[in-house]
């Protein structure tokens, strides 16, 4: 079976600052990879080169078989299987919470307005805001707007999602109803990579946990593996400081 | 998305040919009999308008007696004095006539028809002033009005008489200086002066006329020379046949033309000047809403081409911004209407060239603000469209202009209202909008008080309109 994503020799450098030093990562078909690491480490970079909001320095990213890091490749068509979810949500503050969810399948002629609202409709029901259809992005809470924001990102149907922190602006009881929406995902064989802080997502969730620092995967493993056998110096040190606050 | 900034830059081509094809299509074609022919605004008796708005005055009516006996028609351009040097250097005018004198430093630039009046410059002071005589003059200002032969002769007595030069484009304002008592004194050709005393203006001239260049009809050197070869035929028609011995003695006789006898005050000067300053109000109207149209195509093309991701745009859009805002509108209004006419050799009607003028200006701060208002768009918001596959182009009209306009709008206002203000500055180039219509009401009653009141209350009343206009239409928007 070949991968789903494949990064190979993924360099990317911000001027002088080598922020990725040469990642190799696959990830399969409904795995759910979560990447953890300092503050810093190059986790966002990470992901944001996965669907190019970040061009590649070197190297080279395939998903579904299409190489991203060649120029030639239609970015815009390969985004539209690889969902992205924000720290900060990002909702459209100029349309309302369907239209949110409804511009990409109808500007993309994905669908057409009828079949794209009900497709709204039902997605707005798995994130449990099928009564929020017509409300305004600037009436919901944080909690509601990630979850709009999931529910978007799951209106073109994409079989990839990345996560960026899509917890950590949130307030501490908000977290439980976005992390059980991504739980859901999850059990319905989603293909994910979610970058987070939430150590029990991880535990609970991933198949397969990477840990990355200073621009390298220092090392990946099953939950149980990497958060109770944890061999690499870095990855105990960095456990002592998120685990015993 | 490369074919979408190809053809954001092929419409930006297209415009700046339009205003070109405009510009062309809006020449009148040169007929083989009528000439272009400059004059002054503000230079009674010789030159200015009467109460109901036509062009009077010894050069007006000599020339027109002129052309009738020599066949030939003339087509009066009344912009002000250097306006219409630099338009005839350029080739937009085929010639002046405007109390013009001929001196050596001209003549190296114009040629000059045989001399058909001979002036001499008088001194005015106020009427209780102490000022008598030249000697009195030392360490004090005095105020003369540029090109004109006051204002050489001043220069050529300033070391003997040791007095400061202070310089006016107009002569209301340099008499007002005497009065208001800045200067002790002005220069001024003798007609000129008796004809502004005759009007009212509280000065009085306490010098003999001394002799100066006398005034002649004037051409681009090496150019025109039938015109001037007919001017100078039919002056001796003239001289001949009396005609101008009864033009010169119907503006300079003891009763000679005036204006004293009509009523001063501000309702009187409204409705004397009714038809001028409707006129003036009406050319600024048209001005700025034919300018903003403009303005707003090319600022938002160029602020567009600032945020699209290719860095040629980028720069060129930063090129166009930092030239035109850097460039004070002044400069840029006589370098399109003088500079482009000696560069192509095709004229440019002045309405046409303040219009590119106001596009290229107000233009490059709308661009400005327009980009201004795309960047403040939090970026987290085209990475989210872009996340969802939505091409550059789409993501831009459907997330980010929409917001980007709620941000502009006031900008937008205020750009409205900085542009109708701005058409003011296009009086240097001529066209007879409201401050060109007052300087040529003031030119001819001297009531520069009054009548820069009447002007600046329809400015305000203007601005009042489209402030309520603006804010009308950004409440129906709501975007
Ligand atoms: N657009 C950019 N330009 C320049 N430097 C950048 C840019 N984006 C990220 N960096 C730098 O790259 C490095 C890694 O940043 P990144 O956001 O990937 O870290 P992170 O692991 O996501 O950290 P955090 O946990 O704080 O989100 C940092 O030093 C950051 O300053
Ligand atoms: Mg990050």
């Amino acid at each position: 079976m070949t991968a789903k994503v494949k990064v190979t020799n993924l360099v990317k450098t911000f001027g002088n600052n080598e922020v990725l030093k040469g990642i190799n990562l696959e990830v399969q078909n409904n795995e759910v990879v979560v990447v953890i690491g300092p503050s810093g480490s190059g986790k966002s970079t990470l992901l944001r080169t996965l669907n190019k909001l970040e061009a590649p320095t070197s190297g080279d990213i395939i998903i579904d078989g299409m190489n991203i890091a060649d120029p030639k490749t239609d970015i815009n068509k390969v985004r539209e299987n690889i969902g992205m979810v924000f720290q900060h949500f990002n909702l459209f503050n100029n349309l309302s919470v369907s239209e949110n969810i409804m511009l990409a399948p109808v500007e993309l002629k994905k669908e057409d307005k009828q079949a794209a609202a009900e497709h709204a409709k039902r997605l707005l029901k798995t994130v449990g805001l099928e009564s929020k259809f017509d409300a305004t992005v600037q009436s919901l809470s944080g909690g509601q707007q990630q979850r709009v924001a999931i529910a978007r990102a799951l209106a073109m149907d994409p079989d990839v999602m990345l996560f960026d922190e899509p917890t950590s602006a949130l307030d501490p009881e908000m977290v439980g109803d976005v992390l059980a929406v991504m739980k859901n995902l999850a059990k319905q064989g989603m293909t994910m990579i979610v970058v987070t802080h939430e150590m029990g997502f991880a535990k609970e969730v991933a198949d397969r946990v990477v840990f990355v620092d200073d621009g390298n995967i220092q090392e990946q493993g099953t939950p149980d593996e990497m958060f109770n056998h944890p061999k690499n110096p870095r990855l105990q040190d960095f456990l002592d400081k998120v685990l015993n606050v | 998305m490369k074919r979408k900034f190809a053809s954001l830059f092929a419409g930006f081509v297209m415009l700046a040919a339009m205003v070109f094809a405009l510009s062309a299509g809006i020449t009148p074609a040169k007929a083989e009999t009528t000439y272009q022919i400059g004059t002054d605004v503000t230079f009674p008796p010789f030159e200015f308008a009467n109460k109901h708005d036509k062009y009077v005055g010894i050069d007006i009516e000599l020339l027109k007696a002129i052309a009738k006996d020599q066949g030939f028609k003339v087509n009066i351009k009344p912009t002000s004095f250097n306006g219409a040097v630099q338009a005839v250097q350029s080739g937009q005018l085929d010639g002046m006539i405007a109390g013009m004198s001929i001196t050596k430093e001209r003549e190296a630039t114009f040629d000059f028809s045989k001399p058909y009046f001979t002036s001499g410059v008088v001194m005015a002071v106020t009427p209780n002033s102490k000022t008598t005589s030249l000697k009195d003059l030392r360490g004090k200002k005095v105020a003369v009005k540029t090109g004109t032969s006051g204002a050489d002769y001043a220069k050529s007595i300033q070391k003997k008489y040791g007095f400061h030069i202070v310089t006016f484009d107009e002569s209301n304002d340099m008499y007002q200086d005497v009065i208001t008592g800045n200067s002790a004194a002005c220069f001024e050709d003798s007609p000129v002066m008796r004809y502004a005393v005759r009007q009212g203006t509280k000065l009085k001239i306490v010098t003999k006329p001394v002799e100066n260049g006398p005034y002649g009809f004037a051409v681009k050197k090496g150019h025109n020379q039938k015109l001037l070869r007919m001017f100078n035929k039919g002056l001796a028609d003239m001289k001949a046949n009396g005609e101008y011995a009864r033009i010169t003695r119907k503006y300079l006789g003891a009763k000679g033309s005036s204006d004293t006898s009509s009523d001063r005050t501000f309702w009187g000067l409204i409705k004397q000047n009714r038809s001028a300053l409707l006129g003036g109000f009406e050319e600024t109207v048209w001005l700025t809403i034919v300018a903003i149209f403009f303005a707003t195509v090319f600022g938002v093309i160029v602020g567009l081409l600032g945020v699209v991701p290719n860095k040629f745009f980028n720069g060129l859009s930063t090129t166009l911004i930092y030239i035109f805002r850097g460039l004070p509108l002044l400069v840029l209004a006589l370098f399109i209407y003088t500079g482009i006419p000696s560069l192509t050799n095709q004229k440019i009607p002045a309405f046409v060239a303040g219009t590119i003028t106001l596009m290229f200006n107000e233009g490059a701060y709308i661009a400005a603000f327009v980009k201004g208002g795309i960047n403040a768009v939090n970026i987290g918001q085209m990475e989210a469209a872009r996340s969802l596959g939505l091409p550059f182009g789409k993501a831009m009209r459907r997330v980010i202009l929409p917001q980007g306009i709620r941000i502009m709008i006031p900008s937008f206002i205020n750009q409205f209202i900085i542009t109708l203000k701005d058409t003011s500055i296009l009086s240097i180039i001529g066209i007879l909008e409201l401050t060109q219509t007052g300087k040529i009401i003031i030119a001819r009653n001297l009531e520069g008080f009054k009548v820069w009141t009447i002007i600046a209350v329809i400015y305000l009343v203007v601005i009042t309109l489209l402030t309520w206009l603006s804010n009308w239409v950004q409440r129906r928007v709501r975007l």
